[in-house]
Formats: C-alpha cells, structure tokens, sequence
C-alpha cells in the first residue's frame, strides 16, 4: 500500500525523485490555458511557423510543479522562484511526462524550502521539451502561513 | 505561415506592457477548483493567513511568455529561457501590469540571444515578480 507523508522539510530528501502522471494534451486544454491567462495568439488555434497549432510554451508548468503530490499530502504550499528552458514546441496530440529530482533543500529566515530541476518529454518519442528548476516553501507545521508574503 | 518577425528593441528599451485583471473563475481554469487550495477554497485562504484567494503565482509566468512572444516569437518557442522570482502575492481581482526592458544582446550560435528583466507590479504599483527572460534573435 502507498503511504502518503506529510510533506516536512525533514521528511523531503535531496535527491529523491518524481514522476509525474502522463498527460495527454488536448486542443480544450490550450482554450482553457488562454482563457486563465488571457492569451490568445492565433499560433495556438490557427497556425504557427513551426507548421500548425502550438500551444502555449508554459503550459505544462503545473505538471511539474505538482510532482511532488505524487509522495506527500501537502495541505498547501507557495512558490518561490521559476526556471524554465523552452526547447521544443507543445503541441496537442503529444503524450507528456515531466521528470523530477530534489537537488537542493534549505532555510531561510525561519522558512523551509526545496529545489526541485525538471524536465518534459513526449513519451512517444523521448524528445525533451521543458527544463527547469523550481524552489517551493514547505508550509511550517503549523500550517499557517505568518505573513503575507512569499519571500 | 510566416514568422514573426519583429525584433526587439535595442537595450534599455522597453516591451509594451500588458495588463491582466485576474477573476477567480481564470484562477479556477489554470489551477482547477480543489477544496483545500489556496487559489480556489477563499476559507481555506484565510485559515492559511491569506485575506483571499491567491493568484497562482505560474501565472506571471504565462504573462512573461506573452510579452516575449510579442517579438520573435519562434526563438521564444524554442530557444527561449525565464528565471523569475516571486515577492509579493498577488490576490483574486488585482490588476498586473507586466512589464520588460532589455537588458542585452549577445551571440547564442548563428542567432542572438536577447535578455529582457522583467517583472510584474500590481495595482498599487507593487512589485509582484522580478526576473529575465531571454529569447533568440536572427541576426540581421
């Protein structure tokens, strides 16, 4: 049986691994994307130099920001810093998995967080689309946040 | 179809803005209706120390993108690169003005490689995002 942790600072470990879900992405999900943020270049619903529809090249951050769900309850979290490498272009049709490892955990000003370094890829070709890091806070224990900031 | 083709402008030059008014149905859509989620559940909101819902903070990231892909949009596609980080929360019904100015030019291979900071302030004219965004340039 898999056992969910509550996700602690002492429970995360440099090095440790994700993996998350394989998504399939879906024209639905490049209009919902452009309507959340409000983008709606026609490269993602009529054509694009690349030779037909894209979509948006921060489309699948959410999939690697999530990693970390797939070995831990966590009751909320906030997010520090974002890296991303854009290597080749979304598409929908592709089957993507995105890759993760905890490569740095650290404190700072009484706050705990992780550096998680990802990468995407079409699972039906191994091509890498994404890459990059991010730092997340691990919520204190208490899980209340003390002030309103992110830093 | 032809690429885009502007190219962007010389450094110290700015990238028009653009503003975004964020509405909790948007917060829905990108990070999906959760209870328990600071971005969805407002209780769940104030019980973390949050006055509401927060804005997920990867949605700067979005907005980066759009004001990068203005330019050359093909060598933000596939060459481009961003580093941000996240200051201030950003809550439901604020109003973000993303903003760039290019920072510098240099060779990436046959291309140009072209750095702009960025960053995005709220209504209040609050920094809410700092960092760069980098995107390649065919060389005249």
């Amino acid at each position: 049986m898999v056992e969910f942790k509550l996700i602690s600072y002492e429970a995360v470990t440099v090095g440790e691994e994700f993996r998350s879900d394989e998504f399939l992405i879906k024209p639905e999900d490049i209009e919902t994307y452009a309507y959340a943020v409000d983008d709606h270049n026609s490269w993602y619903f009529e054509d694009s130099p690349f030779g037909g529809k894209i979509a948006h090249p921060t489309l699948l951050g959410n999939q690697a920001l999530l990693m970390r769900h797939s070995r831990y309850l966590v009751n909320a979290g906030l997010h520090a810093k974002m890296q991303f490498e854009f290597l080749e272009p979304l598409r929908a049709g592709m089957r993507v998995r995105t890759h993760g490892k905890v490569i740095d955990k650290y404190e700072r000003r009484e706050r705990h967080y992780m550096v998680t370094q990802f990468e995407t890829r079409d699972e039906e070709t191994g091509t890498a689309l994404v890459r990059g890091q991010f730092t997340q806070m691990i919520f204190p224990q208490s899980g209340v946040h003390r002030e309103t900031t992110n830093r | 179809m032809k690429p885009r083709t502007a190219r962007y402008p010389e450094v110290g030059g700015e990238l028009p803005p653009l503003t975004k008014t964020i509405a909790q149905r948007q917060i829905d859509c990108y990070s999906g209706v959760r209870p328990h989620s600071i971005h969805t559940d407002p209780e769940w909101a104030r019980q973390k120390g949050f006055r509401a819902p927060l804005v997920q903070a990867m949605m700067s990231t979005a907005y980066v993108s759009q004001l990068m892909m203005q330019f050359a949009g093909e060598g933000f596609v596939k060459g481009g690169r961003m580093s941000v980080s996240f200051i201030k929360p950003v809550f439901v019904d604020e109003t973000l003005t993303v903003r760039g100015r290019v920072k510098g030019r240099e060779p990436d291979g046959d291309r140009t490689r072209v750095t702009v900071e960025v960053w995005c302030e709220n209504q209040d004219g609050v920094k809410t995002m700092v960092g760069t965004a980098s995107g390649m340039e065919e060389n005249a």
